[in-house]
């Protein structure tokens, strides 16, 4: 402790403890506020219990936890089954296009989950254009409302965190490894099994983990396929700003029964990565299997059709907002009608969208690529005070965090409810954490003899951080602001509780859209937000493709 | 005149011990090496010299400049890395010029300085070349040119061949060495490889657990060993344990395995007195059994159990009893004198090589 305040740590150390004070100030506190409201009458904050026993009494409210978790369990179960035998084709066969199946594969991520539900219902809905084609096959089927629907999405639409981990643990299995297990008399199954699972294992579990709290921290999901069944997100919104009648109280509580929720998966999470050690030498590559002719033609189809379908939706949204609509019903006609709606009456959300995002991706970029650096090179007892502190965001849940922000800065000293500000602290509290990791995974990659090289030669720490560090880093950095930027503009878990009037965005506005049968400008709107997604994820392929690949 | 001293310098990790109240006189122009096996504190001792790390105890000085407490920056040192550490996003000629744009030299100069630097590691042409295109041997010289370059009070050298393959190894340290011979820089080179610091040094200090066990030059290190550790880690020693049984006049007896050695009294070994031996291959003459020994020798008998044909030398393994062998390398390896398989053979050495460690020494 006692060097903390030495001259040549100061800099660095006040930095970290500036973090550290903003990320209690910002998010500690504030979700301490829902936690003490979760225990307080809403009439005079008193002590009490009763949003407890409400909870456990009415069903609507223990259902709501019941259902976040099953669903979410469920769709962890299906990425399972449907990433890890395509990161293993992927990794281990000659199938043609792989870095397109790869590049295709993070997509889903990229794009709002919502976008996705609601293009499925276009297709699968009760009125669906796929649910008629059935329909008029003779087959029985209604729709994809309900649990079904929302497992199906999430599985689509997450499965790439448990792809691009369990892919990256394929590829490192060193040949020899498994080499060495088949000359010791196993054969090549019982080798995989014994030898190569083990070591992909770790990659699979926490990708699958990493899907289990995106899921049951989702809103905008379950609020547009989940047909009136209660969520814990979903729930804790309506109690929050019900036009009916308002239960803060009850919002709070549910808010606390998702924190714990998260809490718990991430905790495992950690839990399990440290008995294990992640990274193996990737020195060796795996042995990659020649298939010839039909084999590979198949497999390589397989493949492209599982990376293909969960951007269907995708498409089908951007081919809807060209045709004319009234209502939910779809005429076939080619029409711009919902983009001159969209550009004229909606210029602001569009407007707003952009500006929200970039101003949180700066602050992000700011804080966070120090933050990173204090992670892997001036690791001291602040620095794992930080590494906790910056793990923290990703346990809050969206509309946990915009319950909780509203709260804190109603009234008092720092007054931001009701101003654009406030989706801008939000913002900037969720992304953050995913700058400084990639930051420090980049500088994981970064050898610190470079650093020292520049300071040998007579350049001061602070100037060889601007001249060398950053510099090397700016590949990723820009790769990462731009990710950061994409996955906010397509935020809607917390933008729906802190939006106010004037600073509504694209999301809120589709989403409105989405709930009053407005398809035409949902759908405008969805394919806006698509192609602002998919063109800066180009130019990531294109220009930052080493650097990107570490952000996965 | 000093170059730099170090003086009961100590660095703890945690409860580790990374140096241990080391001191080191190393003179102006010095080529000194820090010889130890991985993990013996060497670059951890490097780096307190060049700031990088604050050590707890003690003084380090450049000539007659304290210089701990002074950061890394403003110290005045050239470092080499083992991973070159060439900055990939400047070209040759930038990554050169960059200390000396960090101390504000005139552009005409920076421009000038560079190119000798260069052309004295001998890369003239590739000035614009992107690290990149480089090869690795390139690299390091670069590097060591960058860190010339700044014309710095002392250069220090954190294994810089040990990324090249052997050839290139072997032709590099000897560019190093005459560089630092026409520069007269005094300069501390890390090494793991005895044979390298051999071959480079001045003076070495070998170390061992954070601590320098011997000082001296190459020659000194390799011939009169400071220590067991010492003599088994600078080249190929016969090493064994036994315990003097004799010990009158000149001359020592050891037993180890029921075979006698004789040994010089001058190491004052007493009998009783638990010891290890150390006996250079080279030092060890193999004779036909009838050979006539001369005086000063100790003589033993044994058998040949294999040998191994190396063009210039060869080396014999003499068996005694079970669990005695010596290895013995003769370098008259004519056709005609090579012994064969189950030969018994006279071996003799000058008593006064066989060198003697006693086994209590201190930890
Ligand atoms: N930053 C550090 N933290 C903890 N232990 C360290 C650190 N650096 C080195 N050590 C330990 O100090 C000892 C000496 O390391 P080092 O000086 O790198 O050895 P060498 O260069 O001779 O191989 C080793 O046991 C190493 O594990
Ligand atoms: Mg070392």
């Amino acid at each position: 402790m006692k060097n903390i305040f030495q001259s040549k740590n100061l800099f660095w150390n006040l930095t970290a403890l500036l973090i550290f004070i903003a990320v209690i100030y910002f998010l500690v506190v504030p979700v301490s506020s829902v936690l003490v409201g979760s225990f307080q009458t809403e009439e005079d904050g008193a002590w009490t219990l009763k949003n407890f026993l409400s909870f456990v009494k009415y069903r609507t409210y223990w259902k709501s936890l019941a259902n976040s978790v099953g669903v979410s369990l469920a769709a962890s179960v299906l990425t399972i089954v449907m990433a890890v035998p395509l990161a293993f084709m992927v990794s281990r066969w000659n199938l043609k296009g792989k870095p397109f199946i790869i590049a295709l594969s993070t997509i889903p991520l990229m794009l709002p989950s919502f976008i996705s539900a609601f293009a499925w219902i276009i297709l699968l809905g009760r009125a669906g254009i796929v649910s008629e084609l059935i329909r008029s096959l003779g087959i029985p089927f209604d729709s994809i409302y309900g649990y079904f629907g929302v497992v199906m999405v999430f599985t689509v639409q997450f499965y790439p965190y448990v792809f691009l981990m369990t892919l990256s643990g394929f590829n490192s299995v060193d040949e020899s490894i498994e080499e060495v297990g088949r000359s010791l008399g196993t054969g090549p199954v019982k080798t995989f099994i014994k030898v190569s699972m083990p070591l992909v294992l770790p990659g699979i579990l926490s990708g699958t983990l990493l899907v289990f709290m995106t899921a049951v921290e989702n809103f905008g999901v379950p609020m547009v396929i989940g047909e009136q069944k209660p969520f814990l997100a979903v729930q804790a919104y309506m109690e929050f700003t019900s036009d009916i009648g308002q239960h803060p109280g009850m919002a709070y509580a549910l808010s606390v029964v998702l924190i714990m929720v998260t809490m718990t998966s991430l905790m495992a999470q950690r839990y399990y990565l440290r008995k294990r050690n992640f990274i193996q030498s990737a020195r060796g590559r795996p042995e990659i299997k020649e298939l010839r002719g039909w084999a590979r033609r198949f497999a390589t189809g397989y493949c492209f059709t599982v990376v293909l379908i969960p951007l269907i939706p995708f498409f089908v949204a951007l081919v809807i907002s060209f045709l004319e609509m009234r209502g939910p019903v779809i005429h076939p006609n080619f029409s711009l009608q919902n983009y001159s709606y969209a550009f004229s009456h909606m210029a602001r959300p569009i407007f707003n969208s952009y500006f929200l995002a970039t101003v949180a991706t700066l602050i992000s970029v700011v804080i966070g690529v120090p933050a990173g650096y204090i992670l892997t090179r001036r690791r001291s007892s602040i620095g794992d005070g930080l590494d906790f502190a910056i793990m923290l965001p990703f346990t809050i849940a969206g509309t946990v965090l915009g319950i909780a922000l509203i709260v804190m800065f109603n009234t008092g000293f720092l007054v931001l409810t009701g101003t654009w500000m406030i989706l801008a602290l939000s913002y900037t509290i969720r992304k953050m954490p995913f700058i400084a990791r990639s930051s420090s995974s980049i500088l994981y990659q970064l050898d610190p003899a470079m650093e020292e090289a520049s300071i040998s030669l007579g350049v001061n720490p602070m100037k060889t951080f601007f001249k060398i560090t950053i510099r090397l880093m700016s590949g990723g950095i820009i790769a990462g602001a731009i990710l950061t930027w994409v996955t906010t503009i397509s935020e809607l878990s917390s933008t729906i509780v802190l939006q106010t009037p004037g600073w509504s965005t694209m999301t809120v506005e589709m989403f409105q859209g989405i709930l009053s049968d407005d398809m035409g400008m949902a759908s405008a709107f969805a394919s806006i937000l698509i192609v602002s997604a998919i063109v800066p994820l180009l130019i990531i392929i294109g220009r930052f493709k080493e650097e990107g690949s570490s952000l996965f | 005149m000093p170059g730099i001293s170090i003086r009961n310098v100590t660095k703890r990790f945690g409860d580790l011990v990374a140096a241990n109240n080391i001191s080191l006189e190393i003179e102006k122009g010095e080529f000194f090496t820090l010889l130890g096996p991985s993990g013996c504190g060497k670059t951890t001792l490097l780096r307190c010299i060049a700031g990088f790390l604050d050590h707890e105890g003690g003084q380090i000085l450049f000539g007659d400049r304290r210089v701990d407490g002074i950061p890394t920056h403003k110290r005045g040192v050239g470092m080499v890395f083992q991973n070159y550490a060439v900055f990939p996003h400047l070209s040759v000629q930038d990554n050169v010029k960059y200390g000396l744009k960090a101390r504000r030299v005139p552009a005409r100069e920076q421009a000038e300085r560079a190119s000798q630097a260069l052309a004295l590691v001998r890369l003239e042409g590739l000035e614009d070349r992107l690290p990149n295109q480089l090869s690795g041997g390139q690299l390091q010289r670069v590097a060591i040119a960058r860190a010339l370059v700044i014309e710095p009070e002392v250069l220090l050298m954190d294994e810089p061949l040990s990324n090249l393959d052997a050839k290139l190894r072997v032709e590099m340290r000897g560019e190093i060495r005459l560089l630092q011979q026409k520069m007269g820089i005094t300069t501390i080179y890390v090494t793991h490889d005895q044979e390298e610091a051999l071959s480079i040094s001045d003076r070495i200090a070998v170390m061992e657990y954070g601590i320098v066990r011997q000082v001296g030059k190459p020659w000194e290190v390799y011939v009169q060993p400071g220590d067991a550790f010492v003599a088994g880690f600078i080249g190929t020693t016969n090493m064994f344990d036994s315990e003097i049984k004799t010990s009158e006049g000149g001359l020592a007896i050891a037993q180890c395995g029921g075979v006698s050695f004789g040994l010089s009294r001058s190491d004052g070994v007493a009998q009783g007195s638990q010891i290890q031996i150390a006996l250079r291959p080279e030092a060890i003459t193999i004779r036909d059994i009838e050979e006539p020994v001369p005086d000063g020798h100790w003589v033993l008998e044994g058998e040949i159990i294999r040998f191994e044909y190396l063009g210039s030398m060869i080396k014999y393994e003499v068996g005694f009893s079970e669990n005695v062998t010596l290895l013995v390398v003769s370098y008259d390896a004519e056709p005609a004198k090579i012994k064969n398989v189950g030969q018994r053979v006279k071996l003799s050495y000058p008593i006064e090589r066989a060198k003697t460690f006693r086994k209590d020494r201190p930890q």
